[in-house]
């Protein structure tokens, strides 16, 4: 193991050749539903069940799922949910950005009574049972008027935004010195200023990391807009699984084609964002 | 370097601005211990009102609150001991526990695995290793979906590259549970992968150096050296992984909806067909409470072990 | 253009109390330093006046006014950190303009700015740095950014963190000889933390020594010096440190090491329960050469060179005085090698007399063995 710790010191040996396999096995295992998708969506009704692997491939498949005749077959309008997603994770996201970065920041820079209570409030949050809150808060939202709407869904999507903007924040403040607002605080800098103009951008990384992942997180979701909502504020991922009852008849080629798209935004974020997602998937507790 | 600054001092001058005009403004003490206090307040309002919810759920449990009852009563732990007298939510919570156990259990073993041979950095590792989070970013629903159209009998394309014929149902009776679990290992087996090779690639490499230089094999090194550095950061991505499963929820439901019959139903499920299917809120309320309780518990226990190997690597990495 | 007063200072994290009832009293324009061991409270202390630390009891006044409850950037202080604490995403340039774009240091247009910042950049010899950024420095380089943040801008007060710490030998020695003759340093009311005794002889108008976040002893450098109120003191100052030798007072006669020794005992001191603590600088010490005599009102001790290290022109003999080790510097021409029996002598004024009291624990002064006349006073 030492050997292949140190870079530029590999050979190609019986042994390297069989964890190269193993990885590729896994590889193969890991990315043969996607693949399989992509080519799902891309075959027409006759061949969806007619061959594997061998077929001429058309795009029908998105431009129906995105049209009134999809909008026919499920009761929902697929574009509309994909947007509804859109506005529901930015504004989801947003609200904890707003509300979590000063509690972050509180929570990084001071010991003060309450703050540890706080964090494992919202340590708790990612790991509660979603129904706990959702059978009150269906009855909560029906008083309230927020059912089915996007309000209802951001407020609701904050448990999911808003641990991981607060974790991920706070580990960040931690690791800046203070001596840093300090220093701008001597300068003549008041609290506010040092904090905008030394802390935040040094902690930028982090609040990219958080609200993406976050976005992500949000995008995912499926319990909140399954319950919550109705048809005016469905989301993707209620607007995927619609496909797969679709009035009798299979239409697996729709159903991936919209699995395809439901996934893609995430795929592509987390593609981009690679490099700070460790730290923001255990919430800081692993710093890469 | 010299001493006096080209003819002109920098601070000759007292400051031009009103800095020193007048007594300095004071806060008052209160004003500086409420900092933080202020700067939660928004997200503590945020808490209350998802707490409040919560609360609400709550109280459901010690009501008979149902659809068909609009006008609930108190009925103290009525609903706990039909809950916990009922063989139904014992066959869920065993089922959860099996479901999570063989999940965690499965990506523990393949994460770290995974991340031991993505740390030998080969040519295809590399090329592979931007590809690793794929799985994990799709919505777990959605990866039910994916899975549900590849396990179907008839045209699934497992049947047909496996060469099982049309008969063999992976979403059997007997199956179903295992099908699960491995929709769960390919979703988030990368999960712990990632974990553990950022917990890898930080560990110092002098002690795996000096017992290279002294000979050590790589069973030992493995075992007395990396693993103990390596442990908090695989009990991470045990905790997250194993709270996650205790809760699990979409990817099952869109699979097996808990079929079939109650094979695949979990704490989880359970709760959702008392209380949504049948519009029984008391008695979902009380699973989900319960449920939380276990949650809160194990979280608790599993977050002190975690303290403690933290503790314990922070020694063996000197 | 302050006087920086403390009064009852005491600050504790938790329960570790870094600085207990610190009373201080510096002067307008004074170049005040304050010495002491890691942990004695001093970096806390700058923090005090500062007001980044908020102290549990005491008051900080500055100029004359108390600043409970006032803000930092209300307090017009100037502080170079042990950190640094330079913003990482800004150039050296950026850095130094900080203190000038607050608008609470003075307003100053883009010409003002370039000009201080080109002049304070030119003493510290950091003009070339101005465009990189602090990860692109060195840690001297660093430390002098920093110091240029102080020096850019007008201040009642600097604060200075052990700024030439990261310093190399030649450079800190190089700075620590110029730093005192900067104008700016010079008219300003300047707060100097330090761990290094020579820095605070050379540098202070006066010493402020902590230990433990309590104040052991205010004085010049001289008197710090000639007249430590105890051997932690003594101890502090000096590379190699004091020797300290117990002895004990027989006949009218103070004898230590087992008689190797012996002087009379001094009659201007109360030496209660007739012991006491004999305390002689390496360097007050001197090597007998052979055939000559001591000064009169010299002790002699007479011991074996155990060890002897070349220091370049001086050299550093352990001596073995009646069993217990002696430490002497002395020219290297002395002619002292290794195994040879010597004779050490120095004057009585310079023997510090300390009370008796269990190994490892500082006693106070009680004086020198013999009163020093006034024109004996060396400076």
């Amino acid at each position: 193991m030492a050997k292949e710790l140190k870079p530029g010191q590999r050979r190609v040996t019986a042994g390297s050749v069989v964890a190269d396999l193993m990885i590729v096995a896994w590889f193969v295992f890991s990315l043969f539903p996607l693949l399989w998708m992509l080519l799902l969506a891309l075959k027409n009704d006759a061949d969806q069940t007619s061959t594997y692997f061998a077929f001429s491939p058309t795009f029908d498949n998105f431009v129906t799922v995105l049209s009134q005749r999809g909008q026919d077959l499920t009761s929902v309008d697929f574009g509309q949910a994909m947007w509804t997603s859109v506005l529901n994770c930015v504004g989801a996201v947003l609200v904890s950005l707003v509300v979590g970065v000063p509690a972050a920041y509180a929570a990084g820079r001071w010991k003060y009574r309450g703050s540890e209570n706080l964090m494992f409030q919202m340590l708790s949050f990612r790991f509660a049972p979603e129904l706990m809150v959702i059978v009150p808060l269906f009855v909560i939202y029906n008083t309230l008027g927020i059912f089915d709407t996007k309000v209802g869904m951001v407020w609701v999507l904050q448990l999911v935004t808003m641990p991981l903007v607060v974790w991920i924040l706070r580990s960040y403040f931690q690791d800046l010195s203070p001596e840093l607002e300090q220093a701008a605080l001597l300068d003549g800098y008041t609290r506010i200023r040092a904090f905008l103009t030394v802390a935040l951008p040094l902690v930028r990384p982090g609040i990219a990391a958080s609200a993406l992942l976050a976005f992500i997180f949000a995008w995912n979701n499926y319990v909140f807009p399954l319950i919550l909502t109705d048809s005016a504020a469905t989301t993707v991922t209620v607007a995927v699984t619609k496909f797969l009852g679709g009035g009798g008849q299979a239409y697996y080629n729709l159903t991936a084609a919209a699995a395809l798209l439901g996934a893609l935004p995430p795929l592509v974020l987390a593609l981009t964002i690679q490099r700070y997602l460790v730290r923001g998937l255990s919430f800081g507790a692993v710093k890469a | 370097m010299t001493t006096t600054v080209g003819g002109r001092r920098p601070t000759e001058e007292t400051p031009p601005g009103g800095a020193r005009a007048g007594a300095p403004p004071r806060i008052p003490d209160w004003r500086r211990k409420a900092r933080p206090y202020l700067l939660s307040v928004p997200a503590v309002l945020l808490i209350i009102g998802i707490l409040y919810a919560f609360f609400y759920g709550v109280y459901y449990t010690v009501l008979d609150y149902a659809a068909t009852n609009p006008d609930p009563q108190f009925v103290g732990v009525a609903n706990y001991r039909e809950v916990l007298g009922d063989p139904l939510f014992w066959r869920s919570a065993g089922t959860t526990l099996l479901y999570a156990v063989l999940a965690t259990g499965a990506e523990t073993v393949l994460g770290v695995a995974i991340a031991l041979l993505l740390n030998r950095s080969s040519l295809i590792g590399k090329t592979f290793e931007r590809l690793l989070i794929l799985p994990l970013m799709i919505a777990p629903v959605i990866a039910g979906v994916i899975w549900k159209l590849m396990f179907n009998p008839q045209f699934g394309v497992l049947n047909h590259v496996f060469g099982l014929g049309s008969t063999f149902d992976w979403l059997s009776r007997d199956r179903a549970l295992f099908s699960v679990v491995l929709v769960d290992v390919w979703i988030y087996t990368p999960f712990v992968a990632i974990l553990v090779l950022a917990g890898i690639r930080s560990l110092p490499q002098e002690p795996f150096e000096a017992s290279d230089v002294d000979g050590a094999s790589w069973f030992y090194m493995f075992r007395r050296l990396m693993l103990p550095m390596m442990w908090p950061y695989i009990l991470v991505a045990v905790i997250f992984r194993f709270m996650d499963c205790l809760k699990v929820f979409d990817s099952v439901y869109v699979l097996t909806q808990g079929g079939p019959g109650v094979t695949t139903t979990t704490l989880q499920i359970s709760a959702f067909q008392d209380s949504i299917t049948n519009l029984n809120y008391s008695r979902g309320s009380t699973y989900m409470f319960l449920l939380w309780i276990i949650v809160f518990i194990t979280a608790r226990y599993l977050v002190g072990v975690l303290g403690k190997a933290q503790r314990r690597a922070a020694g063996a990495g000197v | 253009m302050a006087t920086v007063e403390l009064t009852g200072l005491s600050k504790a994290y938790g329960d570790v109390q870094a600085i207990t009832g610190l009373d201080l009293a510096i002067g307008d324009g004074e170049f005040f330093v304050v010495l002491g061991p890691s942990g004695a409270g001093k970096t806390t202390t700058l923090k005090s006046v500062a007001g980044l630390v908020e102290v549990d009891d005491g008051d900080v006044v500055i100029a004359g006014r108390s600043m409970r409850g006032v803000e930092p950037y209300h307090r017009n202080v100037a502080m170079a950190f042990e950190s640094y604490a330079l913003y990482p995403q800004k150039t050296v340039f950026d850095n130094l303009a900080s203190p000038l774009r607050s608008g609470r240091t003075g307003r100053y247009s883009a010409a003002d700015q370039q000009q201080r910042i080109d002049a304070v950049t030119t003493t510290l010899g950091i003009n070339h740095l101005l465009r990189r950024f602090p990860r692109e420095l060195s840690n001297g380089q660093r430390q002098r950014v920093a110091l240029g943040r102080v020096l850019v801008r007008p201040a009642d007060v600097y604060l200075l963190d052990e700024p030439l710490s990261h310093l190399d030998a030649k450079l800190r020695a190089q700075m620590r000889a110029e730093l005192k003759q900067l104008g700016e340093m010079s008219r300003t009311t300047s707060l100097y933390v330090t761990h290094d005794y020579q820095e605070a002889l050379a540098l202070g108008d006066r010493i402020a020594v902590l230990r433990a976040g309590r104040l052991v002893q205010v004085g010049t450098p001289h008197e710090i010096w000639r007249t430590p109120v105890d051997s932690f003191v003594a101890k502090a100052l000096g590379q190699p440190e004091i020797n300290l030798l117990e002895a004990e007072v027989a006949d009218g006669r103070l004898r230590a090491a087992g008689g190797a020794v012996d002087l009379p005992a001094p009659r201007h001191l109360d030496l209660a329960g007739g012991r006491a603590r004999l305390g002689f600088r390496p360097r007050d010490l001197g090597l007998l050469r052979a055939g000559s005599t001591a000064p009169v009102g010299d002790v002699v001790l007479r011991g074996r060179v155990g060890l002897a290290e070349r220091l370049g022109r001086l050299m550093e003999f352990s001596v073995d005085v009646g069993g217990h080790d002696v430490i002497v510097v002395a020219d290297s021409d002395a002619g002292a090698r290794e195994g040879d029996v010597v004779d050490l002598h120095v004057p009585l004024t310079d023997v510090h007399v300390f009370a008796a009291g269990p190994a490892g624990e500082d006693t106070v002064r009680l004086g020198g063995a013999a009163v020093r006349e006034p024109a004996q006073e060396r400076s």
